[in-house]
Formats: structure tokens, sequence, C-alpha cells
């Protein structure tokens, strides 16, 4: 049973398709699948990679950045001779490079309340490795209010955190942990706090397992678990979520109906708040 | 009352409380700002002007980064 599979596929993935609970069959659904990676940075550097060598058939990257030389540290789908390049063009180089059956789609711009739902609109599963809050929040909202599955990732310093919200009933969401953004300044970044290169490396790689694992219908994600990486002790911490009734977006009666609703501008209030 | 807090990625914490004290309390002795951490009990923010009403919260920091 090759389901669509040529030759050449066949023995590309051959090590999927002699997995159990993968397969052709898992191999072929990975081939019709269809995700959005919003940034291409150190998170979305590994998710790229591990995506579009699984042969997930249709990638979609959105970043607005160019690529710096202290990115390279971490980004690891940029190299040297990328420096000053867009970061969606040199990811999608590598993708090309590394497996034909992958489509790209890239997204020279930044997700803002008037494109987000447009973008997310026609993927299976979209990955949040951006670096800000605000994004953060307006993709959770936008993969709510779609009812889209959402893998989240951060990092910070020698740690990271990672979950996945699948959207199923009963499932948590951004908000029903953080229900808004933080004071402007309030949290420190990467570029003021640094992070060891490795880090979203690691976090990375759990975010595009969980993907592969939402697109091939197998497996345990995170839905309802935050894992928190500390690679300093090499301890990881679980902890449970669950979804908050009085969500702003997710919860009974919830405040957020449409991403017009929130004030993104200021730290991402819902509007009774 | 003696609060068990476990700062995810980092350690625990005894802290004591008064009467009536409230979960932002919790995050007096702590480096931590009301703003950077979400206080999390049985998997659910609480809110931080409520009182405390059990021996051990979780908090969990705000990460951005990417």
């Amino acid at each position: 049973m090759s389901l669509g599979l040529d030759q050449t596929q066949l023995d590309r993935y051959s090590r999927h398709i002699i997995l159990d609970h993968v397969g052709p069959a898992g191999q072929a659904a990975l081939l019709n699948s269809s995700v959005l990676v919003v940034g291409a940075g150190g998170l979305g550097s590994p998710i790229v990679q591990y995506l579009a060598a699984a042969g997930v058939g249709r990638l979609g990257i959105v970043d607005d950045d160019r690529v710096e030389r202290s990115n390279l540290q971490r980004q690891v789908v940029h190299g040297e001779s990328d420096i000053g390049r867009l970061k969606v063009e040199s990811a999608a180089e590598f993708v090309a490079e590394l497996n034909p059956d992958v489509t790209v789609e890239t997204h020279d711009l930044r997700v803002a309340p008037d494109n987000a739902m447009e973008l997310i609109d026609g993927y299976d599963v979209v990955v949040d490795a951006t670096d800000n809050f605000r994004t953060r929040f307006l993709l959770n909202d936008a993969c709510v209010l779609t009812e889209t599955p959402l893998s989240h990732g951060a990092v910070y310093r020698f740690e990271g955190q990672v979950t996945t919200f699948e959207r199923e009933e009963g499932s948590p969401c951004y908000r029903c942990l953080f229900p808004e953004a933080p004071p402007e300044g309030a949290v420190p970044d990467c570029a003021t706090a640094g992070v060891l290169g490795v880090v979203p490396g690691l976090i990375g790689t759990i975010q595009a397992t969980e993907v592969i694992k939402l697109l091939i219908e197998y497996g345990e994600t995170l839905d309802g678990r935050l894992w928190n990486v500390d690679a300093a002790g090499m301890d990881v911490e679980t902890v449970p979520l669950r979804r908050n009734p009085d969500c702003p977006v997710c919860g009974d009666d919830p405040a957020v109906t449409a991403i017009e609703d929130v004030k993104y501008a200021d730290r991402c209030r819902a509007p009774s708040e | 009352m003696r609060v068990t807090v476990d700062v995810v990625g980092e350690g625990t914490h005894e802290v004591e409380v008064g009467e009536g004290g409230t979960y932002a309390d919790l995050l007096e002795p702590l480096e931590y700002s009301r703003h950077e951490v979400s206080i999390v009990v049985d998997g659910q923010p609480v809110p931080e002007d409520q009182p405390v009403e059990v021996d051990r919260v979780r908090v969990l920091r705000l990460v951005q980064g990417g």
C-alpha cells in the first residue's frame, strides 16, 4: 500500500513508512498537510527544518525580519551568506534544498490584527515561534476563534516553555493561563537577557514533534500540560493546565468574539477589562 | 499561614502570609512582580487580589523569547 507515494518518496520517507503508527498512511497525511510557522528565528529554524524533512506538504513561514550576524548563534536555518536577507527567503531556500516535496509560502510581514485571520486560514496547525507577547496573544486569539490547533514555545536564558493547544472540547488556551500581556518592558527578551543557543533548538524540536503527532493523529500531545525545560539543571517540570471558564477568549462567556475586540497595543486587553 | 510557592523552573519558597493575605502577597518576598507571572492553583490562574486559600501554589513566569 503506497497511498500515492512515488518511488522517490518511498525511499525518502522509508524510516517513517516502516514505523508503526506512521506508515504509508501517516506519511501521506503529512504530505497532504499544511502548517503555518510564525517566526523564522531561534524556534522557527528547527521547526521549519524538521517539518520540511518530515514532508509536510505546505509550509507557510511568516517573518518580517532580516538575518543579522547575532542571529546565527541559534537560528540554524540561516548562514553567514544570508546576513541582510529576509529570513523568510533564507528559510525557504533551505527547505527547497532539503525537500522538493514541500511547497513553501513566504509571508514577509508582521502578524497584525488586520491580517491574522486571513494568514491562518486554510492551515491545519499554527506554530507560535515568535519573540513578542503581542503576536503571541494575537495568534492565540485567532486560533481560538478559528478552532485551529496552536503549538506554543518560548525561551529565556537556559529555559524554555512548550505546550500545545489542540482546540478540542475542554482544551485550554494561552489566555486561560495568562489573561493579558505584561506591560511593555516588564519581561526581558532574549536580546536583553540572552539565551543559550541550543535552547530554542530543544523547544523547537519538541514543537515540531507535537505538530507531526497532530498531523498523523498519533500519541499524546502536551494539550493540558506545559513543559518547563531547564537546560542548566536538565529538569523538566510539567505544569497541568485547565480551561478557565472565565477566559476572555475561550471561556463560557467570552468577551472576545473577534480580533477587532482586543486592544493589542494596550497589553492585549479584552474589551471588558 | 505558611504557603509553599513553587516558582516553576526556579525552585520552591516557603512564604508566611497573615490573616486575609492575598495571592499577590505571596510574591512580595520573591523577585517577581504580578505582571511577570501567573499564580496557578489546580491548573488555573487565581486572581491576585483574592485571599490565599491553599497551602501550595505554582508561579509560572511569562516568557516571550523565540
